[in-house]
Order: structure tokens, then C-alpha cells, then sequence
């Protein structure tokens, strides 16, 4: 099945840095879209650190009250809207196009406009921190009044809304991209039912994008219209709602919640078969199941509301605990997976069973939340930072490991080394559990979030400085990665096109692959081409 | 040293918020160590080994995916009847509270204001002396009558949280929210801000001392 000769001859890419700049490639700004979320990711890293030292013992002053406000902002700014989030789309502006057999994303330049403004939101949050007041310090949910001009004066919070609704904007164009290219340009024989399942639950994801993020822009624009331009939105001294910005901001920001793990969800469901030697089980349910996720998660938002007492609490309650069912058929259907095959443990393997773990105590800690009665005491607690962290830290971090373990080979045309590998997990595995294991006590023994200090006597301050110990850990395994990434593109061997026996169609063309695609294309007549091939 | 601390379980309400706890934590304990099973017997049992044939390629079980559907939605049905009851045992009012006090948050401090009684001032801002703390409010409760707060917040958002009560509520800017303490235990608890609130937060704390009825009309007469 080889393709006409070319009518006219490509010209070769350039490999220079203004080749790099003005790419219209997909492959290219889904790299620079890894690379520079994986840049945030540091920073955010870094700053949890920051806070973790802060934190280590009661009373400290390693950073002030004003330093630690930003910090907890920035980190959690980041993490959500500059790395976990825009990851997955450049995982998925890598692989989408690879996947379905298409030459590139259906809008090129729109792609490339996606990125940078990512890039740039990103660097007018941080460049709060250079202003006279610092940076953004009213949380990454930023609840007015808190982040109205009469209290959060400073120029920072208005550089988070620009940035922030840079990012938001991106991601809805990437979502639009992403939507288009699955839709329209797939490969013959590819039909809806053979795509891969990451490709489909970034379908899913999208399409949630565009419920969600705008509204997220329009709040943004709401709070910025009441700091400058005379609004009064959600200040209570003119008739304003400060629940307002809550339900608009949530109705974003739970449908986000699955907008960081759906594209996971996928990537655990490419890994776990191939490194099983079978189909993925199931593959149907797991599709509806997406689906069934994204449509529950519209009807969530006001659980982050259940203290406030103006919401109404069974129902979102109830569609809460629902969507403890789909996710259930996801991990069942990982399981059977697995069941009876032939398991192999190299790194992307285990980063997909130390999600399984870490995931597995995230999503039952989030049916217990889901419990008024239960969130009374767990609500703005430690419980809830853990909850949290280990969805989208133990999570989506451990899937975000394997993802880079499993398909570093086809972006750069090198493996990670394998020990290594397994070195980076033991420590972010132990690392992570021995930082967040210790916060759902610290919970619910009363420790706020967003606290600079605490009793310095009782249990706290012990359990305070298992987590802090636990974080420097995760630190040496991050680390451990970065020189990992340097040792292989040094002395890395170069591997063939499908270095780990895999299935889709990303790993029948060259590592890394032809600025085209694809030379050829194996007939299509499952979601397993590849292996039909062999 | 961790059982020591453990939240008292200090009100009426409490006691159900904490059967809430323990309901649900057997129920994920329970989940946690069938799935967690599931997850590792596969891993150990069929291991790759040197020789291993291709494994039987099997996609499919319907039935075996109906049930489990099925059920984890009966479990969660079984969660939320027993979250329903509970709840409307928590935030149900009484139709004549014995104590009304209105609950302010302010930055960084609460004002206790009882109808009909004292009004308890939290610290100023900035303080009179540079750097002086002026000690934590106190609200005073009585042991088994119902007091009914009435909860707001003067600037930002504050969150009235009183852990040993395993209970909090958003004091929201602009709005009035209630509910009702039943206190079933003598004794002083500690209370804080929930929500973030700026600079001082994290030191924006109050203290719950629950007194005999005899003892809490001394002490309203005392202050008033």
C-alpha cells in the first residue's frame, strides 16, 4: 500500500531553532507543548518544595505569610492550567494525528497559535511575581472578594487573569483542532469504532473543553470587568454574589478535573494491554464510559459548594457518587486486561500499576467527599489536599511517567534507559505515598489547607515532617528522570518502529517519524492495525 | 499520640457526621481491598515467563460487564440513602433554638454577637500596639440545648470550622447562612478559619467552651 510518488518534492524540515519557531508540524508543537509543560511542571515542583519546607515544622519562617499566599497560588495555578492539563494536549497533538493515520492536524496554524498563547499565559503568570506586590496570592480558584481590587490590590492578580484566560483560550482551539482531525481526516478503514482509545477519550475530553472553558473565560472576564472597569459582579457591598463566581468557576472547574485525568484514563488504557500481550478488554465499555464521565460532570460542580449551605446538596451528591460507576467499568476493565495475559514490568508499565494503586485510594477518598455529612470536616481540609493529590498527582503524574517512558522512543528515536526507569518510580512511588498518605490524618485532625503553620503541639508537627521528608524523595525521582533524558539522548541506542511489540498505528512508521507521517499504511481492520500486520 | 487527638465528636450532630465516617470508611476499606486484590493477583499469577505463548486474545463478556455496572451502582444508591438521612439529620433547624448568636468573620477575627446577650469582639486590625495579638474570641455554648448560629462574614469569605464538632460552614461576604449546635460534651474546642482569607488566615482562630446551662446564664450575665 505504498503512496504515489510525490507530486513535488517536500522540502527537508529545518532542524535549526527558527525551524523549531515557526513549525506548523504537529509533531513539533506537540514536543515543544511536552517540554514546555514539563518547564512548568519543575517551577510548580519547585514551589511546592517551597511550601513543604515552609511547612516542615510549626511556626517556621522560611517564607513569609504575603510569600506563601503566592506560592500555594502559583503551584496550584501551574500544575492545573500549565502542566497537567496542556500535557495531555501535547501528548495528543503528538499522537492524534500518528494514531488515526493522518498527515498532520486539520488547522496547522491554528495549532501553533494554540501553543504560544499556552506559553505566554503561562509567562504573564509567573511575571506577577516581578511586580511591586507579587504575584497572584488569592488561590487558584481566586474566590472573590478576596481577588476583587479593594483587597487584592496588586497587579499580579490581573496578570493571572490575562494569563489564565490566555491558556483557557488555547485550550479551546486545541480542543476544536483535535475534534476536527479525528472527525474528518482518518485514515480508510479507520472507522469511529477502531480508534484508539486514547484518541477517543481525548474526543471526550474536548468536547468537555468546550462546556467548560468557556465559562471559565467569561468569569475571568467578569472579575477583571469588576477590578477596572467599575463591575460589581461578585462584590456584596453593590448587590454582587460572591456564590456567583462559585457556581461559574466550578462549572469549569469540575468538568476540568476530568479534562486532567480522561486523556490519562487513556493513556493507562494504550499501555496496560501492550505490556499484557492482549486487546485492550472491554473496549466499548470503556468508550461509553468516557462518555458517561464527561456527561456526569457537568452536573457536579456545586460538591465543591457543599459548605456553603446555598446549593442543593443531595443532588450533587448523587451525581457524584454516580460517576464512582463509570470510573468502576474503567478500572474493571483494566483488570481484565490484564487477567490471563502475560505481564511484563518494564518503567511504563509499572508508572501504569502505580496509577492503578494510587488512583484506586484517590477515587474512593472522592466517593467519601461526595458525602455531605463527610465533607463538613473534609472540605478546605488536608483530607481534600490528598484527595486531590492522589487523583491528579498519583494519578495523572504516574500516567503522565509512563506516558513519557512509552513513547520517548517514537518522539526522539531513543528508549529511556530501563534501570533508571525503575529507580525514578521506586522513588516517586515511595515518595509520593509517604507526602500524601500522612494528609488525610492531617485532615482530619483539623489542619486547614492553605496554612502557613500549625499547633505545634499533638501529632501535626510529626506528620507534617513524614510529608515534607516524602516530598524531597519525589524531588531525587524527578531528577533522576531529568538525567535519565540526558544519559539517552547521549548514549541512547536508536530503536526500530515498534521497540515495545505494540498496537496502534503510531508505531508503524519510523522513530521518530517522517515530517509526513506515514510512508505507507497496513490494511485497517481493527483498533489493533499494528498487530494484525505482524 | 494520633488516638489522643482524635476529633471529640463533641455535638449531637457530630455523633451522625461520625457514623457517616465510619459507615463509609468500612465501605472503602472494604472496595479498597477487593480491587486492590484484583489488581495484584494478575500480576503475580501470570507474569511474563521465558516461553510464554501468546496469551488468548479475549475482549469481551457482557454479562460480566452488566455486573459490574450494576454492582457498584447499587452501592452508591446504598451511599446516597444513607448520606440522605444523615444529611437531613445535620442541617435540619429547630423550630425554637434555646441560643441565637450571630457568627461574624472579619479579617482576622469573629464576632459572637448573642441575641438578647453579649457581644464577644474578636482582635482588631492593625492592633493598638504594633505586633501585640489580642487572645482568640471565645463562644460560649450550653451542654445539650440547641444554639443556633447565624453565620456571615464582613469582607471576604470565611469558613467557620470547629473539627472536634467534625463540622464547618462558609461564612459568605454579604450573606446570612444557619444552622444548630447541639453540644453533648463539656470542654473547650478549638475553632478556625476554613477558607482563605489572606495575610492571616492560618491565625484566625476562636475557642468553643461548653458550659452546664446553669453556667452559661452565669456567664451571660457576667458579660452582659
Amino acid at each position: 500500500m505504498s503512496a504515489a510518488a510525490p507530486a513535488f518534492v517536500e522540502a527537508p524540515p529545518r532542524n535549526d531553532l527558527l525551524g523549531w519557531l515557526t513549525t506548523t508540524d504537529h509533531k513539533r508543537i506537540g514536543i515543544l507543548y511536552l517540554m514546555t509543560s514539563l518547564g512548568y511542571f519543575g517551577v510548580a515542583g519547585l514551589l511546592s518544595l517551597a511550601i513543604r519546607t515552609q511547612l516542615a515544622r510549626p511556626n517556621n519562617t522560611f517564607v513569609t505569610p504575603h510569600e506563601y499566599a503566592q506560592l500555594f497560588t502559583l503551584h496550584g495555578t501551574a500544575m492545573i492550567f500549565l502542566f497537567v492539563a496542556p500535557f495531555a494536549l501535547g501528548l495528543a497533538n503528538f499522537l492524534i494525528p500518528l494514531q488515526i493515520g493522518a498527515a498532520d492536524m486539520a488547522f496547522p496554524r491554528l495549532n501553533a497559535t494554540s501553543y504560544w498563547m499556552f506559553l505566554f499565559g503561562g509567562l504573564v503568570i509567573f511575571l506577577g511575581a516581578a511586580t511591586n506586590e507579587g504575584a497572584a496570592a488569592s488561590g487558584w480558584s481566586a474566590y472573590p472578594p478576596l481577588s476583587e481590587i479593594k483587597i487584592s490590590t496588586g497587579l499580579g492578580q490581573d496578570l493571572w487573569i490575562v494569563g489564565v484566560f490566555l491558556v483557557s483560550v488555547a485550550t479551546i482551539l486545541t480542543s476544536i483542532n483535535f475534534v476536527t482531525t479525528v472527525f474528518i481526516y482518518r485514515a480508510p478503514g479507520m472507522t469511529m469504532w477502531r480508534i484508539p482509545i486514547f484518541t477517543w477519550e481525548m474526543v471526550a475530553t474536548s468536547l468537555l473543553v468546550f462546556m467548560a472553558f468557556p465559562s471559565l473565560a467569561a468569569t475571568l472576564l467578569l472579575l477583571f470587568v469588576d477590578r477596572h472597569l467599575g463591575g460589581h459582579a461578585f462584590d456584596p457591598a453593590y448587590g454582587g454574589s460572591p456564590v456567583l463566581w462559585q457556581h461559574l468557576f466550578w462549572f469549569f472547574g469540575h468538568p476540568e478535573v476530568y479534562v486532567m485525568i480522561l486523556p490519562y484514563f487513556g493513556v493507562i488504557s494504550e499501555i496496560i494491554p501492550v505490556f499484557s500481550r492482549k486487546p485492550i478488554f472491554g473496549y466499548t465499555g470503556l468508550v461509553l464510559a468516557a462518555f458517561a464521565i464527561a456527561g456526569l460532570s457537568m452536573g457536579v460542580w456545586a460538591h465543591h459548594m457543599f459548605t456553603t449551605g446555598f446549593v442543593n446538596n443531595p443532588f450533587f451528591s448523587f451525581v457524584s457518587f454516580l460517576i464512582a460507576v463509570p470510573t468502576g467499568v474503567k478500572f474493571f476493565n483494566w483488570i481484565a486486561t490484564m487477567w490471563r495475559g502475560s505481564i511484563s514490568f518494564e518503567t511504563p508499565m509499572l508508572f501504569a500499576i502505580g496509577f492503578l494503586l494510587n488512583f484506586l485510594i484517590g477515587g474512593i477518598t472522592g466517593v467519601m467527599i461526595s458525602s455531605p455529612p463527610i465533607d463538613y470536616q473534609a472540605h478546605d481540609s488536608y483530607f481534600v489536599v490528598a484527595h486531590f493529590h492522589y487523583v491528579l498527582g498519583g494519578g495523572s503524574l504516574f500516567a503522565i511517567f509512563a506516558a513519557l517512558f512509552f513513547w520517548w522512543p517514537k518522539m526522539f528515536g531513543r528508549k529511556l534507559d530501563e534501570s533508571l526507569g525503575r529507580w525514578c518510580f521506586a522513588l516517586l512511588f515511595v515518595g509520593f505515598n509517604v507526602t500524601f498518605l500522612p494528609m488525610h490524618a492531617m485532615g482530619i485532625l483539623g489542619m486547614p489547607r492553605r496554612v502557613d503553620s500549625y499547633a505545634a503541639s499533638g501529632p501535626l508537627p510529626a506528620l507534617n515532617l513524614i510529608a515534607t521528608c516524602g516530598s524531597y524523595v519525589m524531588l531525587a525521582g524527578v531528577l533522576l528522570f531529568v538525567y535519565n533524558a540526558v544519559v539517552t539522548a547521549r548514549a541512547g541506542r536508536p530503536v526500530s518502529n515498534d521497540p515495545w511489540g505494540a498496537n496502534s498505528l503510531e508505531w508503524w512508521t519510523s522513530s521518530p517519524p517522517p515530517e509526513h507521517n506515514f510512508d505507507s499504511l497496513p490494511p485497517i481492520r481493527s483498533e489493533r492495525p499494528v498487530y494484525d500486520a505482524r | 499520640m494520633l488516638a489522643d487527638s482524635w476529633p471529640a465528636n463533641a455535638t449531637v450532630q457530630s455523633s451522625v457526621m461520625a457514623s457517616t465516617w465510619f459507615a463509609f470508611a468500612a465501605a472503602a476499606a472494604g472496595v479498597a481491598f477487593v480491587v486492590l486484590a484484583l489488581v495484584l493477583y494478575p500480576l503475580v499469577r501470570w507474569r511474563r515467563r521465558p516461553g510464554d505463548a501468546m496469551p488468548e486474545p479475549f475482549r469481551n463478556n457482557y454479562a460480566l460487564e452488566i455486573g459490574w455496572t450494576a454492582v457498584p451502582l447499587l452501592l452508591v444508591a446504598g451511599l446516597f440513602t444513607y448520606t440522605f438521612r444523615a444529611e437531613a439529620r445535620v442541617d435540619g433547624l429547630a423550630r425554637h433554638p434555646d441560643v441565637v448568636v450571630a457568627v461574624s468573620g472579619y479579617r482576622w477575627g469573629w464576632t459572637f454577637a448573642y441575641r438578647g446577650g453579649p457581644t464577644i469582639d474578636g482582635p482588631s486590625y492593625p492592633p493598638a500596639v504594633f505586633g501585640e495579638r489580642a487572645a482568640a474570641p471565645e463562644l460560649v455554648l450550653p451542654l445539650g440545648e440547641t444554639t443556633r448560629i447565624e453565620l456571615s462574614a464582613r469582607d471576604v469569605n470565611h469558613g467557620f470550622w470547629v473539627p472536634d464538632f467534625l463540622f464547618k460552614r462558609d461564612a459568605i461576604a454579604g450573606q446570612t447562612t444557619s444552622f444548630d449546635l447541639d453540644p453533648s460534651k463539656l470542654g473547650t474546642f478549638a475553632g478556625k478559619c476554613s477558607s482563605f482569607c489572606g495575610l492571616d488566615h492560618t491565625r484566625m482562630l476562636f475557642s468553643v467552651r461548653v458550659v452546664s446551662p446553669r453556667a452559661f446564664i452565669a456567664w451571660e450575665r457576667g458579660r452582659t
